[in-house]
Parts: structure tokens; C-alpha cells; sequence
């Protein structure tokens, strides 16, 4: 992996926001992130492993990234109480590039048990290729207990295509972390709640929960720093090279292409919104939801995408909502 | 569940094969399968279930099935010291019927560390409904140690067509019996070596190790007479139910049957290229191996690749 290098500040033109909490038109992006997290949320292992993957991932992708335009209060959020809070920062791809968008989201939120951290690293790349999206999710409730999903996306029907299994995910021995990680006694399969979640992934995808017991805090901070690091960092290695930038996406024919658009429309607004808008108005107040998800939606409808009314919305939270009362799932 | 019932005794013309070992051209099809069956192999209680199971099966798809036109010698075959022998039916659908064939496989083979027993049952559908296959595979080697793959297999690109996930795995509850199954402390989660093995399974597939330990021939004919055989036939009654027969494919444009078709074609011809084609070589002779995958390449619905010799990866127990 490359030693971190910070990337030249970025001049950027005032927010859209008339207010703003901090007026600042230079900023060094990874110092800002970096010190932004660290200045709002506690310490916690997993986030600091996120922030090294998602300085790293930003580096790496550079001027293919457009400045972030997310408000600041979406980029900082709270609920009234001050006792939950959260960061979402969305930053779109620059003409030319394969990158749709990158996402990053930060959330602490108090829950009657403790507390939950949920942090999430995505990129969608956008329909110059159909080379793989990255997804890297960490939800922790408590120091002993972890879940994590890593995985390279696919974008095309596997089953039709047997080829782009070779290409992506055989190819690249992007089975091997997976292999490592779930190898360790601590280890078993997390399965999402949702079917259709559980459809997304690739049969290679790093979908586990890492348990260490009462008193296990040192062997879980153990395997953060071990086995999770490696794999994180060697999951975004192998997308960084083979799936990010020019000539990764294989060979499509127009049909394909037009194929591929639509699915990737459908996965993306039924993902991100059973993902990430399900937990949301679960753990923060409903017109700072309703804030954040917008942002997201924004995301979600590039290019006239389907945006989602807000009764929608209502019946999937409420079958969260009830999901998490009952099982303690927070997807 | 129904209770078993014998179908009426089929009259069939005799096999293609000149040399038969036993002719019979009246036979009522149950008893011939459990006779067949218990004499040629040793008694082993997964087989027991395959049995009762393929038997519910085949009474249950009736006159959608047209007789049985495999050879003898493909029906019944051994290695040339007979300490490994197996058995492969393939009945096809009778025309205006959903079902494209029904496959069942019976292996039973010597190997070093004792012996592997792999059962197969297997409904393929075909392109006049979008409704899932049905799969049932057990693979044991050894009394406390049991391989067990079940699932309804999906005909389409499930994140494109999340309606069909709530018409097939959603609303059906299909996905309880692998709940129930995973709860057990012996049973961890069975992953392919192959990758696009990986890919054709549904998100509630049943893909499960289940290990007694040393001792354990005890636990595991519990777990085999209980949890297994309930999940075994809660998911073939959903599919009998809900997958098989008129009425029950969702709608489908025609773009969408043209994609289904091609779909269909390569993960027939793969999947059954991987999972049998690569067992058999290694586990009997060659032309007794190329006999049988003969069998179930030469009809028109199967089209596996030309480098048969070229054979995936083994599989690992």
C-alpha cells in the first residue's frame, strides 16, 4: 500500500449555505477529515482505520473527485439531545471520470444499550465501465462487538456472466482476505435482514461479525489492528488496481451497456435507501433525516434517477424499526 | 406435506441399450427406485430422505414427466473393482409441462479415508415460466460429517428484479427452514470453491457443514431424522407449491424471456459442467465417467462446453 500522501489543498468557492458554521475557502482535504472526525467523534479503533482507508482512497482518486458540495449541516449533524451525531460528506466525479461518486459517512448514536458507531466508505462508479463499486461498512456496537462488510460490487448478472467473475474476482485472489478474516474462532457470517441486500454482494464479499465476549476488548482491538486492517487494505488494493481509472471495465456491446445502467439505477436506490436512509430517521431526529437523506437522494438521482416519496420512506422505517426492536440488526 | 402415493405403473418401451441386465418393461416407478436403490447401495440415512423426497417428487409431477430413457448402463454403473457405483436417472418433460427434466444421482465411492456418499435431485423448469429451479444436494463422507445444499434456484438477475425476490423467497418464507438449520451449534456455513457455483444461489439458500465430531453418529441421525428432513421438505413443498406448475411464473415481457432463455442455458451448462462433470472423472474410471456426462451432454437441452476433458476445480470436502 502507498504511504499517505496529502493531497495539495483545494481552493474551493464558498458552500451554497448561507450558514456556515466555519467559513473557510482553504482546505487541506485530508487534515480537514481527519481532524473534523476526530475533533467530533470519540476514539474508536474501526474509525481510525476508516479514516486511514478513506484518505487513502481519496488520494488515490484525486482530481477525479469534484469539491465536496454537501451543506455544512449535513456535513455535521446532530440530534437535539447532542448525544448522537454524524458526518456525510458526498463527492461527485470530475467530467471524464469513472467515479460516480464517493460517499463517507460518520455515525455515533446512543442507544438505550450503549452506544452504536456505524461508518461507512462507498464509491459507485458510473456507466464508462462496469468494472466493480467499493463498499466498506463498519458497524460496532460496543468494544467487543463488530460487523463488517467489505466488498467489490458487481454490476453485471454473474450468473449470465461467468467471465466478469474471472476477471474481477477470480483473477484478482480477492478471496483470500475473506478466507484469512473468517479463519479466526471470533468470526461468523452476518446476513442482512433484507433479501435484497443480501442479493447485491459478490461471492467474494467479506460479510461477518467478529465477536470477542465480555472482558475481549484487547483481542478485538487485536484483530482490528491484525487481520481486518490487512483485509481492508488489500480489498481496496485490488480495487484500486483493477476495478478504479481507465481500461479496468471489460468489453461491452451497447446493449450491455444499456443493461447495466438500469441495474445499477435500481441497485443503487434500493440499496442506499434500505442501507442507509433505514437507519437514520431510526437514530436521529426526523427533519435532520430528512436533511441527510436528501443529500443522499441527490446522489441517487443523477442523471434523473427515481427519487423516493416520503411515504415510501415511512414503510420501510417502520419495518426497521421494527426489525431492530426485535432482533437487533441494524440494517 | 402429502403422503406418498404410487404412481400408476408406466409401460415402457425397452432402452435404447442392447445389453440389459434386467428386462422389465412393466414398472411402477416408486417401488423400482427404493428397490433399486436399497439393494445396490448401502443403507445411509440421508439417502433415506433423498429417497422418500424424490419419491414425493416424482408422484407429485405425475404426468408432467415422460418416462425415463436412460440407459441401463448409465442408470446403474461401477468402477472396475465395483467398490465405487452410482446410479443416474433424467426424465424429461412431458410437452406443455413447466418442467424441463428431473435429474437424480446416486454416488456411492471408495476413497482413502473411508467413503463419499453424493445424492442429487435436481427440477430444472423451462422457458415457459420464470419460476426457480429446484436443488437438493447432500454430500457425506463419513457418519458425522454431511454436506447438505438446498435451494430454489433463481431464473433471474435478482438485483435488477427485486419483485421476483418477494414473489419467490419473500412472501414464501423460504428462508425459515435455513434459519432453523443454522441455529444448530454443528452446522457452519458450506462455501463452493468455485465462485460462479457461488453466484447462482439464492439469497436464501441453504448452504450447510454439518459436523458431529468423533462420537457423533448419534447427533448427526437426530439432526438428519429432524432439522434436516423439516427444512428438506418445508422447501420442497414451497417449491411444489409455489414454483412448479401453470400460473405460478410471474409476467415477463418478451426481452425478458430472450434473456431468461440465454440465462438459463448458461447456468445449466455450467453449473452441472462444475458440480457432476468434475466429481465423476475423479471418482471413477474415465469411460465410465464420459459414459454417464455422455448421457447428459448428448440431449438437446444441455450444451457444456467443448474441453469436457477440461474439468473445474475438485471438489474439496
Amino acid at each position: 500500500m502507498q504511504a499517505l500522501s496529502l493531497s495539495p489543498p483545494l481552493l474551493t468557492s464558498p458552500p451554497r449555505s448561507l450558514r456556515r458554521k466555519s467559513s473557510n475557502t482553504f482546505r487541506a482535504p485530508r487534515m480537514d477529515r481527519h481532524a473534523r472526525i476526530s475533533s467530533q467523534f470519540a476514539p474508536l479503533l474501526h474509525r481510525d482505520l476508516a479514516l486511514e482507508l478513506a484518505s487513502l482512497m481519496e488520494s488515490r482518486l484525486g482530481s477525479d473527485l469534484l469539491p465536496s458540495s454537501v451543506p455544512d449541516n449535513v456535513r455535521s449533524f446532530q440530534n437535539q439531545s447532542g448525544t448522537s451525531f454524524g458526518s456525510l460528506d458526498i463527492r461527485y466525479g470530475a467530467p471524464g471520470s469513472s467515479v460516480d461518486f464517493l460517499l463517507e459517512s460518520w455515525l455515533h448514536c446512543k442507544v438505550p444499550t450503549g452506544a452504536i458507531d456505524i461508518t461507512t466508505l462507498l464509491v459507485y462508479q458510473n456507466d464508462s465501465t462496469d468494472a466493480p463499486h467499493f463498499n466498506l461498512e463498519f458497524i460496532q456496537a460496543g468494544p467487543t462487538s463488530l460487523v463488517l462488510l467489505l466488498d467489490l460490487i458487481p454490476r453485471r448478472d454473474l450468473s449470465f456472466c461467468p467471465d466478469y467473475i474471472d476477471t474481477f474476482y477470480q483473477g484478482t485472489n480477492v478471496d483470500k482476505p475473506r478466507q484469512d478474516l473468517e479463519k479466526l474462532p471470533q468470526v461468523v457470517p452476518y446476513r442482512s435482514p433484507s433479501l435484497y441486500i443480501r442479493s447485491i454482494w459478490s461471492p467474494t464479499a467479506i460479510l461477518v461479525s467478529i465477536n470477542c465476549g465480555e472482558g475481549g476488548a484487547t483481542k478485538m482491538e487485536e484483530i482490528i489492528k491484525g487481520t481486518v486492517a490487512s483485509a481492508a487494505k488489500e480489498v481496496l488494493g485490488i480495487w484500486l488496481e483493477r476495478c478504479f481509472g481507465t481500461g479496468t471495465g471489460t468489453e461491452m456491446g451497447e446493449e450491455e451497456r444499456e443493461y447495466m445502467i438500469r441495474r445499477d439505477r435500481v441497485v443503487k436506490s434500493k440499496s442506499i435507501e434500505i442501507d442507509l436512509s433505514a437507519n437514520l430517521p431510526r437514530l436521529f431526529d426526523p427533519d435532520l433525516a430528512n436533511r441527510v437523506i436528501a443529500e443522499i437522494q441527490k446522489a441517487c438521482a443523477s442523471h434523473t434517477w427515481c427519487v423516493m416519496s416520503s411515504a415510501q420512506l415511512d414503510t420501510r422505517l417502520l419495518f426497521h424499526i421494527t426489525l431492530a426492536a426485535t432482533r437487533r440488526k441494524y440494517y
